[in-house]
């Protein structure tokens, strides 16, 4: 393989990696963007997604070993994948604002993101004690399509991560920017109390912005399972940790900011894997997030709320 | 009542408060007597190495959750990665001490052997290093190493708000054990050490024997549960729950942030580090799997459950979960196996119960804190409610502002605050253009505005909570500008907040106690063993606060040891106040003082303002009570959009047609009608 | 208050519970006495997939003493405990202490079968060391604990004699030998490693590594993989680029069933593409499954299993029994069981007492038919047996595709030099 070729694989690689990563910020970033909250429980839902994609496939008879496929039975049964896991995360996202987060709103301090930290490990334990430890064989509707540029392999997946997270994050910038619920979400985001002043009906909102954010959790756990082929418990982990570090280097509650963080976060992790080492792209990708962190802590695009003091 | 100006105030509620609190410690001595006795009989009672060991490791955990406690519960800084220091105290002490390392032996090493830190080893022809740290200088060793990498970890998160810092100490602590794992040559990686060596105390080596390390356990977590109680009652654990409640306040008060929150890093930390050695020295081994994320996680559900903030709260959460997992639910598993085999049923007996454990520990997380946030054994007990009479005690009579210590500076030439071409930015917002404003020693000026004019960004520039782009500010003819806050209250500017800034968790006396932190000079060293000058100081400081709080007459006298959340709107501003004389101010600066409060007490309130004044105290006062201003104020200064309109004797700017324009917009017509009186 | 009321109740239940249910079990078989063997195993987290089917191994195997009444006059008792921890997410050393204590101080215990990981065996040895007790382990391959060189740490006591005994060769001859194999075999001239970043998995590498630069390999590169990462691909690619004649993967299914999976649609199916024993478990069926497995070796410290006669009539109970398949330390396991068995039986027989010291040097010098073959142990504790067989996965459409036994496909004994 030419050093060329290798590059070009290693970015393709780190597109799909950093498609990956901008799905799951795109809703913890929306999330964040109205409550100012780190919600750990986000990349535990994104988990039950990918269990709940998995299971509604495999009730359309598809398992384990590949089925391939075409045309609208496959597009039928991929929608109603994406239906029935975008809804029931969404649902569950709901849940856990409603009874877990929403008595702690006003509550300063950590309270609220330790309570999301035992809301996440109390859902990827029901998944562990439920499914087991092992890794499971994701159903694989998918036709098997790659193309060539300059020698490297792009495969149809890696259009599909992107092309649904582009879609996805230009859906939910319209609706941030042009709807009415968007500029109630915004103007919640800016100040909560002079919202409610202004007739908005902020508990809603919280409500909406949390299904939606869930619910793209849920789109991203189906579409990791797809691009992938399996799933486990503990997918949320490493992909959450990378995830988040993407929201807050694109700009935390910037929409665009999730996608441009994620793109970089994933060229990082290919480039830096294929000319440092895979060993330590954990310590750069956790280095870069304290750097940030610590000297430009609005991230690359700025955030969307200002910071509470 | 109060009797001449210096000397200590008691009342009957206060001698009352005094002993009760005598009576309680008394009962809280008998308990950990007890709980002491427990502690050393436990293995005599049981002999059980299996359980003595599980004990042991319990402990261990105590000790890990006191010294998390210093950094989240009393400095409030949510810490994720607080296993890295485990893991640092641990492989300090194992590198150290087995035959990881293994240099070649050269002159160098040999004061060392001496010291017999080191050994010389001769295989062949080649001599070689074996490191031979001993166990109880490595106690006190890896504390200070760990100490080290909490300032190091904690440096970066100094300005940043509370779910950034958490984030990335989670980093840290996730780096840690990776570059563990990935420095073989240090640490053998993956594979753990191998051979670490046990204690050894005057010849006798602990060996794998349990019982010497569970009384080495006992020992640890009764020193650190010492020096954590001592910590958090005295300057330094003030300080912190400051910070904690609320650091621009605790600044304004002479709090030194950075340093108080690298003190808590570093004391923390230090308490993993010392733990981490204990803990590996009972092993013998280590690997860096036993230092992952899950272990900061679960020492923070330790601490959740006993209460943050509460010393033997958190030990007590720290033991009860241990031995949790590691007897009671295997205890019920092999009980559920039994009744499995008796009755036939496989699922039964397969069950594992302990499996179950992580869930149960998300369960406590949310359920503590929707429910009982304050732990099962909070930090800060209930108090006993104010007697009735207390409750409904006329209030006393004004004897007039007695206070002591406040210099009379009047006739000095140098103003006591000069202000020079001051001018604010905050992005496109001009918030103060170009101020000038002098106020002469021992004077009173009055700040008003309309809202938005920028009269609490002054304030905010003068004590340092806002940077100002250009212009100067001068204390008594010493340039403050760029000053951090702290070390402008040290040098004797204090101030109230326009939205009360009280510190939520805690009483009257220690709200007003740490203004009275920059002039006070206990370290943490100090604070542990309470000298004589310690006990002194505190002394001080206390009868300091009585002699304040004293001038409120009896509403904030027998409120003393209360929580500040349960007083009044009008009891808490004096409480601010007080707060901010206790500093032992030059400049007083108050921002509304008297909002909220109904026309008597603004009286009352006006009346003592004067009454400091007529100690000699320089005060700065934002009103809107303009009555307030003319009773006080020699001088008026008037804001509006940034920039000083008037200036002058409270008549003269009420007559003023640009500031009657400012307020009342530019169709009102001039006239001494215009303001109401 | 309440929590410690609560607590109280509860060891005080949990107490009276056990020694009634105890004395019940054992009331029900009042003609035998109880040897209770102990197993020790981090049965909740990460590592718990595989400890569980090591445990029913073990159980196997105590299970038909029993009823065979092999041990005659004797009940067999497992003592099951859990070597994992939550807080340490997996297994826990200082919980692998704590249970070898406990089992130190029954006095009924005598033996015991774990532990699955070095970590926990490098804390539990000295332990049982001092106490006589022998533990044989069908997983922990670290050679350290067994090497004569850290014998006065791993058993200071009784004269350095044996406690840790293996069902399983250790990475000294697992990675070595495959790259025997590798190299004389397969002819693979450069070769690039991966592994999983646990214990095991980076010792088995090791070991790989320095046996074949020793060969003359070229080692072309090395990495770590993260279990809990999703994506291998930035590794997969790198070695593309780099291109070796093969590609050895020390570690276990965490981090193995991503890999081969990934690796199918990147590698060329020419390269050699190997891993150690931890590859054959029933993930790489059900998990990863065809085509993606096709191709790949891996090893098993035992003479070719499949047709031992007695290995189907096991897969086929144990399946029965535990509704899984077992994996190859599910058959060291069951093996330990039978080293076990034998030796107690031979001491019954021989009218010597039960005794700690007694049971251990019966280990020591046993020589047990099972289905690894006999299995004996040297002066270390080490198996003696140190074959190594190789098998590649090959698509056997007789067979269901998850079959265990066969779709591993046995290769041949690898080279001891």
């Amino acid at each position: 393989m030419s050093p060329t070729t290798l590059f070009v694989q290693q970015l393709i690689n780190g597109l799909s990696l950093g498609g990956m990563y901008a799905l799951l910020a795109l809703g913890f970033t929306l999330i964040y963007g109205i409550l100012e909250l780190i919600n750990f429980a986000h990349f535990s839902v994104f988990l039950v997604g990918s269990f709940i994609g998995m299971w509604t496939l495999e009730a359309f008879g598809l398992s384990g070993q590949n089925v391939i496929m075409t045309g609208l039975p496959l597009i039928g049964v991929l929608l109603a994948a994406f239906v029935v896991s975008m809804f029931s995360c969404g649902v569950l996202g709901v849940v856990i604002e409603r009874y877990s987060l929403r008595p702690l709103r006003n509550v300063t301090g950590p309270m609220a993101m330790i309570t999301t930290i035992g809301v996440s490990y109390i859902l990827f334990n029901i998944i562990l004690l439920g499914a087991g430890a092992d890794t499971k064989n994701f159903p694989n509707p998918l036709p098997e399509l790659r193309f060539h540029i300059l020698g490297a392999v792009l495969d149809v997946r890696v259009l599909l991560i992107w092309v649904v997270s582009g879609s996805l994050m230009l859906g939910l910038w319209f609706f941030v920017q042009r709807s009415r619920l968007g500029k109630a979400m915004r103007a919640t985001a800016q100040d909560p109390d002079a919202a409610r002043m202004m007739g908005v009906d902020v508990d809603r909102v919280i409500l909406i912005a949390f299904f939606a954010g869930s619910a793209l959790a849920g789109a991203a756990g189906l579409i990791f399972g797809l691009y992938y082929n399996f799933t486990s418990y503990i997918i949320g982990y490493t992909a959450g940790l990378r995830a988040f570090t993407a929201a807050v280097l694109g700009g935390i509650g910037n929409v665009p900011g999730a996608m441009l963080g994620g793109l970089i976060i994933g060229l990082i992790e290919s480039l830096g894997g294929q000319y440092v080492a895979v060993k330590w792209t954990d310590v750069i990708i956790f280095s870069i997030l304290v750097l940030v962190l610590v000297f430009r802590p609005t991230g690359l695009l700025g955030t969307l709320a200002p910071q509470k003091s | 009542m109060a009797s001449e100006t210096t000397s200590t105030v008691t009342t009957p509620a206060s001698r009352a408060a005094i002993r009760s609190g005598t009576l309680r410690r008394y009962g809280a001595q008998a308990g950990m007597v007890a709980v002491l006795l427990v502690a050393l009989l436990f293995p005599i009672v049981n002999g059980n190495a299996g359980d003595i060991d599980a004990v042991a490791n319990a402990l261990a955990f105590a000790a890990l959750a006191l010294g998390l406690n210093i950094v989240v519960g009393f400095a409030g800084l949510l810490d994720l990665g607080y296993a890295a220091f485990f893991a640092i105290g641990a492989y300090t002490y194992g590198i150290l001490s087995s035959w990881q390392l293994q240099p070649a032996w050269s002159s160098f090493w040999q004061p060392f052997a001496w010291l017999d830190l080191v050994q010389k080893v001769t295989q062949g022809d080649t001599s070689v290093v074996h490191f031979t740290l001993s166990f109880w200088i490595a106690l006190p060793l890896s504390a200070a190493v760990a100490a080290f990498f909490g300032v190091l970890f904690g440096a970066p998160t100094l300005r940043l708000r509370g779910d950034y810092l958490a984030i990335v100490t989670l980093g840290f602590g996730e780096i840690v054990p990776i570059v563990v794992r990935n420095w073989a040559s240090l640490t053998n990686g993956a594979a753990g050490l191998n051979g670490v060596a046990p204690p050894n105390l005057f010849g006798y080596n602990f060996g794998v024997e349990i019982t010497p390390y569970y009384y080495v356990a006992v020992a640890i977590v009764g020193l650190l549960i010492f020096v954590s109680s001592r910590l958090r009652d005295s300057r330094i654990g003030r300080a912190w729950m400051a910070l904690r409640d609320d650091s621009i306040a605790a600044s304004t008060a002479g709090v030194d942030l950075t340093r108080y929150k690298l003190l808590a890093f570093a004391l923390g930390a230090s308490f993993a580090g010392m733990t981490g050695t204990f803990y590996i020295a009972k092993l013998q081994t280590a690997t860096p799997d036993m230092f992952m994320f899950p272990v900061s996680v679960m020492i923070l559900v330790m601490i959740v459950l006993g209460g943050l903030g509460s010393v033997w709260g958190v030990v007590v959460g720290a033991i009860f979960l241990q031995l949790l997992q590691s007897w009671f639910l295997p205890a019920m598993s092999g009980w559920l196996h039994s009744v499995g085999n008796l009755v036939g049923s496989p699922w039964l007996q397969q069950i594992q119960l302990a499996q179950s454990i992580e869930l149960i520990f998300g369960i406590i997380l949310v359920v503590m804190m929707l429910y009982r946030r304050d732990g099962l054994i909070p930090a800060t007990r209930k108090q006993k409610a104010l007697s009735f009479e207390q409750q409904n005690a006329q209030v006393g009579e004004s004897h007039g502002f007695r206070m002591s210590g406040i210099v009379r500076e009047e006739g000095s030439a140098v103003p006591a605050l000069e202000i020079k071409g001051v001018t604010v930015r905050f992005g496109g917002l001009v918030a103060l253009k170009s101020v000038d404003l002098t106020v002469p020693p021992g004077g009173v000026l009055a700040v008003i505005g309309p809202n938005g004019s920028g009269k609490s960004t002054l304030f905010n520039v003068v004590t340092g909570l806002t940077t100002a782009e250009s212009g100067s500010i001068r204390l008594f003819g010493e340039e403050i500008i760029g000053l951090p806050p702290h070390k402008i209250a040290r040098k004797g500017i204090a101030r109230t907040f326009q939205n009360l800034r009280l510190f939520t968790n805690l009483t009257v006396m220690d709200n007003v106690l740490i203004g009275q932190h920059s002039r006070l000079h206990t370290g943490p060293l100090g604070a542990v063993l309470r000298f004589p000058r310690v006990r002194a100081e505190e002394a001080k400081a206390r009868e300091r606060v009585i002699e304040i709080i004293a001038n409120f007459g009896n509403r904030l006298l027998p409120r003393a040891d209360q929580n500040v959340a349960a007083l009044s709107y009008a009891n808490r501003r004096r409480v601010e106040i007080s707060r901010a004389l206790a500093t032992n101010p030059r400049i007083l600066l108050l921002d509304e003082p008297t909002a909220g409060m109904n026309p008597a007490e603004t009286l009352e309130l006006a009346q003592q303002i004067k009454d400091l004044h007529k100690l000699g105290l320089t005060i700065i006062v934002i009103e809107h009570k303009l009555d307030v201003v003319v009773r006080l104020a020699d001088t008026v200064v008037v804001l509006d959009h940034g920039e000083k309109i008037a200036e002058g004797k409270p008549d003269e700017v009420r007559r003023n047609e640009e500031v009657l324009r400012a307020y009342l917009g530019r169709n009102a017509q001039a006239g001494s009608a215009g303001i109401a009186a | 208050m309440l929590t410690r009321r609560a607590a109280g109740k509860l060891i005080a239940g949990a107490a009276a519970s056990t020694t009634l249910a105890g004395a019940g079990f054992r009331s029900a078989l009042a003609a035998n006495k109880v040897i209770k063997i102990g197993i020790t195993l981090p049965l909740t987290g990460a590592d718990a997939e595989g400890a569980n089917r090591i445990k029913y191994g073990a159980l196997l195997a105590i299970k038909q003493a029993n009823d065979s009444n092999a041990v005659k006059g004797y009940t067999l008792v497992p003592v099951i405990l859990n070597n994992a921890t939550t807080t340490a997410g997996q297994y826990d050393p200082a919980q692998a202490a704590t249970n070898a204590r406990k089992l130190v101080a029954d006095p009924e215990v005598m033996t015991a079968i774990g532990p699955e990981m070095s970590g926990d065996g490098k804390a539990m040895s000295a332990i049982y060391s001092e106490a006589n007790i022998a533990t044989i382990t069908p997983a922990s391959t670290n050679p350290d604990i067994t090497n004569p060189k850290y014998a006065s740490e791993y058993r200071p006591a009784h004269d350095h004699a044996a406690v840790y005994f293996r069902t399983v060769a250790t990475d000294a001859y697992q990675g070595p030998y495959m790259a025997n194999y590798y190299s004389d075999v397969l002819k693979v001239k450069t070769v690039y490693l991966l592994d999983d970043s646990g214990a095991y998995g980076v010792g088995l590498a090791d070991a790989f590594e320095g046996q074949a630069k020793a060969k003359g390999m070229k080692v072309l590169g090395r990495d770590r993989l993260n279990p809990t990462e999703a994506d291998y691909t930035v590794s997969l690619t790198k070695i593309k680029g780099l291109n070796p004649d093969g590609l050895y993967y020390g570690g276990v299914m965490g981090a193995g069933a991503k890999l081969v999976k990934q690796a199918y649609g990147i590698l060329p199916t020419a390269m050699v593409k190997g891993g150690g024993d931890g590859l054959l478990a029933p993930e790489m069926l059900t998990a990863v499954g065809f085509p993606a497995a096709e191709g790949w070796y891996c090893t098993i410290a035992a003479p070719h299993l499949t047709q031992n006669p007695k290995v189907q009539p096991f897969v086929k109970l144990y399946e029965s029994t535990y509704h899984t398949q077992p994996d190859d330390y599910a058959v060291t396991a069951y093996d330990a069981g039978l080293v076990i068995t034998a030796a107690l039986a031979s001491l019954v027989n021989a009218g010597k007492p039960i005794t700690r010291a007694n049971v251990r040097e019966a280990i020591q010098t046993s020589k047990t038919p099972t289905l690894q073959g006999v299995v004996s142990f040297d002066q270390n504790g080490d198996i003696v047996n140190k074959i190594i067989s190789v098998f590649q996965v090959v698509k056997n459409t007789d067979y269901p595709l998850t079959d265990i036994i066969h779709q591993f496909k046995y290769i041949g004994t690898a080279p001891t030099s």
